[in-house]
């Protein structure tokens, strides 16, 4: 056996599914290495033997099966585990490396799961990055759609790409960017790790990139003028940077008329005001600023609390956080128990409260009002985020009233307002077209 | 990434951000009749600073406030920047207790002020902390909040409308004119935040003329609004007519009780964006006039911030702090004209060759 061969063996001892097979060729001993997990050996073989009894000559054979002649072993090493084969002639003179017949571990294109689009085509990205740019090509047919790809991480190299469109998206965030792609030192395992190396947000419940499922959306916003990652093993397109404007529209939303686009957009407006401010209006309205009402209003309201032994606040934190329990658990729970958990949580929870009279009915609506318009939006991190900013003003609320109501919002708005991706900031509504367009 | 829309925005804002509270009752000790003139006067001495201002500024282009002084010397930057600093803390000072006393006296009647007193001016240094691009932003979204409020509170008040209040408003008088407390109204326009900015292009003043102009007609309506359904005599003997004037209207349509809510909204929006604004200021007069300390503007927001908050508790009641507003008003009059004034002719001089730059 030659060094190379040696070498293999010994770093893969470890490895069950590692095969060394070998070939006769032409009166040649050839191994054939690689992984089987990763490779569909019989397939693959077979076609060997077809290149090798369609060859006169050894030579003739390693120039027919690949392009990639020759290469040093560090890159022979590397091939193996991203998934090819590679050919070694016995006296380790020759090598080449093979792009297998791959086991079948993406699935195939399906339909999307997050989103739900209405009047669209509803394919979805899929895990395999390739297949992911190849739904953005087929609807984007121009010689001015660029990809980079890049790959970071220490442990484990993942695949980032980039597309954009050249002469739309700023040449100087492109430049921007490929700079904090190149200087990742850690692994990006996931959209927090990714999010990090784009700017320190931590804490902050904004993402740097709004995802999406859909190819429509991602289309749509690489002609305006935005950068779209693909993650190798993650089936979303990764829009950057995330938009204000991204929680309120849709790029599937002009398919429809411009009245009706106009009016979805105007309800989702209303949705975000109404998740942030409702909870905080009830409490506030309710404990400590009563006397605002109108005399009848407000003893309707009193009424509809009598007998309640909780204080407003508590009362409404206590629901709050029991309705983001609900959600949170109808979400992981797997789709047949799903509909329990709803029922025994909407009708059972609910109407007992009321009955046991711990909460007012006036907040069970406030509540209900409340889940609907932040689901409004679109996007799920946008909704989550929407419910995570709610409880701040919630508790300025509860102290300060309307007065804390307003400097909740006032701060909510400031906060986002302090928000940028490499200086574009998080409240911009449409990003100027920089680049030149030749 | 600096918008003019954004800068007009913030111009609003900080123009109107005491209009609300002493800006009617000084017309109101300034004139019996032709309360417009007041106003129209006031807003045309406004506009020749702004003018005067943004000429000067655009001699000096990629160059702020700060730069200009520094060329000037380093003793012009003490002698007239620190004072204005200082002034500038004394206005914050005030107007979050001045108004920290209204909007408790609107919706909070058992709340202790110091509370909040740190609510708002923890807020502003926040705003104040994240730079002026925050500000900025922010600018666009509150203005909109504000004037929306507005409008519905002008219009709201006019079913206590009674115009034969204002039918002796024929008789016009300039008297005003040689009234010291005319030239304290200069002091109520802030203006002077626009020589902080840089700017890729340097401003035009157009659009501030046409927000001039608004704020001119906002400022009219709190000064007829009381007016229209008090008339002169009643006005003059409330301490804040405005409020007054909106607590009395009553729409039977509507869910809310008391319309003076919404002011009070308004007045929050304007004095936490308004004292960011000054607060930034400052950070940027601290750092320019100490270049070598390594302190970050962050750190002078934070010091001038408590020590506001300090003398703000301080404070025994609202009037001593209106008092005390009224003279800050007056010196901030002072550095108004002073300001545009000196880089205006900094500016022609320079030109002129009189002056060497230190590029």
């Amino acid at each position: 056996m030659t060094n190379i061969v040696n070498e293999l063996t010994n770093k893969f001892s470890n490895h069950h599914d590692f095969f060394i097979e070998e070939e006769l060729i032409d009166n040649t001993i050839v191994y054939v290495i690689g992984f089987t997990t990763l490779v569909d050996v019989t397939k693959s073989k077979l076609y060997i033997q077809q290149i090798a009894a369609s060859s006169i000559s050894i030579k003739a054979f390693f120039t027919n099966i690949s392009n990639e002649l020759n290469v040093p072993d560090e890159q022979l090493i590397k091939a193996i585990l991203t998934g090819s084969i590679i050919i070694l002639s016995k006296d380790a003179t020759r090598n080449a490396v093979v792009e297998a017949f791959p086991q079948k571990l993406g699935s195939d294109i399906s339909e999307s799961k997050n989103e739900s689009p209405v009047q669209a085509s509803i394919d979805a990205f899929g895990n395999h990055l390739d297949i992911n740019v190849g739904m953005i090509r087929k609807r984007l047919n121009t010689e001015r759609l660029c990809l980079d790809s890049y790959e970071v991480g220490q442990l484990n190299k993942r695949k980032i790409y980039m597309l954009y469109v050249k002469g739309r998206a700023s040449p100087e965030l492109i430049n921007k960017v490929e700079q904090q792609l190149t200087t990742v030192q850690r692994d990006i395992e996931t959209l927090d790790d990714l999010n990090n190396q784009f700017g320190h947000r931590r804490w902050s419940p904004v993402s740097h990139f709004s995802a999406t499922e859909l190819p429509i959306q991602a289309v749509d916003a690489l002609k305006n003028n935005r950068i779209v990652f693909f993650l190798d093993q993650f089936p979303f397109a990764l829009i950057y940077p995330n938009l204000v404007g991204d929680m309120v529209s849709s790029a599937n939303d002009r398919n429809l008329t411009f009245a009706l686009t106009v009016m979805l957009r105007a309800l989702r407006i209303i949705g975000i005001l109404a998740t942030l401010l409702l909870p905080a209006l009830y409490v506030a309205l309710v404990s400590v600023n009563p006397e605002l009402f109108k005399t009848d209003l407000a003893l309707f309201v009193i009424q509809s609390r009598e007998g309640v032994p909780l204080s407003a606040f508590l009362e409404t934190i206590v629901m709050v956080i029991l309705v983001d329990l609900i959600l949170e658990g109808v979400v992981r729970l797997p789709k047949s128990v799903g509909p329990a958990v709803t029922m025994v949580g909407g009708i059972i929870l609910g109407q007992s409260m009321v009955e046991a009279e711990l909460v007012s009915n006036l907040l069970i609506i406030t509540i209900t009002a409340v889940v609907i318009a932040s689901s409004a939006v679109v996007g799920m991190q946008n909704s989550l985020y929407l419910r995570l900013l709610k409880y701040p003003i919630l508790l300025l609320a509860s102290v300060f009233g309307i007065l804390g109501i307003c400097t909740g919002f006032v701060l909510t708005i400031i906060y986002l307002a302090s928000l940028t991706s490499n200086e574009i900031p998080y409240l911009t509504f449409r990003l100027g077209q920089k680049g030149d367009e030749t | 990434m600096t918008k003019q829309l954004q800068i007009v925005a913030v111009f609003i804002i900080v123009s109107l951000s005491y209009g609300y509270l002493l800006y009617p009752s000084i017309i109101y000790s300034l004139t019996d009749t032709t309360h417009w003139l007041v106003v129209l006067s006031q807003g045309f001495i406004q506009l020749i600073l702004v003018w005067l201002y943004i000429k000067g500024l655009k001699r000096f282009p990629q160059h702020t406030l700060l730069d200009i002084y520094s060329k000037m010397g380093k003793w012009m930057t003490l002698l007239f920047l620190f004072p204005f600093a200082l002034n500038l803390i004394a206005l914050i000072t005030f107007s979050v207790r001045m108004h920290t006393e209204t909007i408790l006296s609107i919706f909070l009647p058992r709340t202790p002020y110091w509370s909040i007193l740190l609510l708002l001016l923890f807020i502003s240094a926040y705003t104040a902390i994240k730079g002026f691009d925050t500000i900025l932003r922010s600018a666009i979204f509150i203005v909109l909040l504000i004037l929306f409020i507005i409008l519905l509170n002008t219009f709201s008040s006019f079913v206590n409308y009674d115009v034969y209040n204002i039918a002796s408003d024929k008789h016009v008088s300039i008297a005003f004119l040689l009234n010291p407390k005319f030239l304290t109204l200069i002091g109520f326009s802030s203006f002077l935040f626009l020589g902080f900015i840089t700017n890729d292009k340097p401003l035009t003043f157009p659009p501030f003329m046409i927000a001039s102009i608004g704020v001119i007609v906002i400022l009219l309506s709190f000064i007829y609004i009381p007016l229209l359904i008090f008339g002169h005599e009643t006005v003059v003997t409330m301490p804040h007519p405005l409020l007054e004037a909106t607590d009395s209207i009553n729409i039977g349509w509507f869910v809310f009780n008391r319309q003076t809510m919404f002011l009070g909204i308004t007045l929050i929006g304007f004095v936490i964006l308004a004292s960011a604004v000054m607060l930034w200021m400052i950070g940027q007069i601290m750092q320019s006039l100490l270049p070598k300390s390594k302190r970050k503007n962050s750190f002078w927001i934070i010091i001038f911030t408590t020590f506001s908050l300090i003398a703000a508790l301080l404070l025994p009641n609202q009037a001593v702090a209106e008092k005390y507003f009224l003279w800050g008003v007056g010196i901030q009059a002072f550095f108004m004209a002073i300001i545009p004034l000196t880089i205006f002719i900094y500016g022609f001089a320079s030109k002129r060759g009189g002056v060497k730059h230190e590029n």
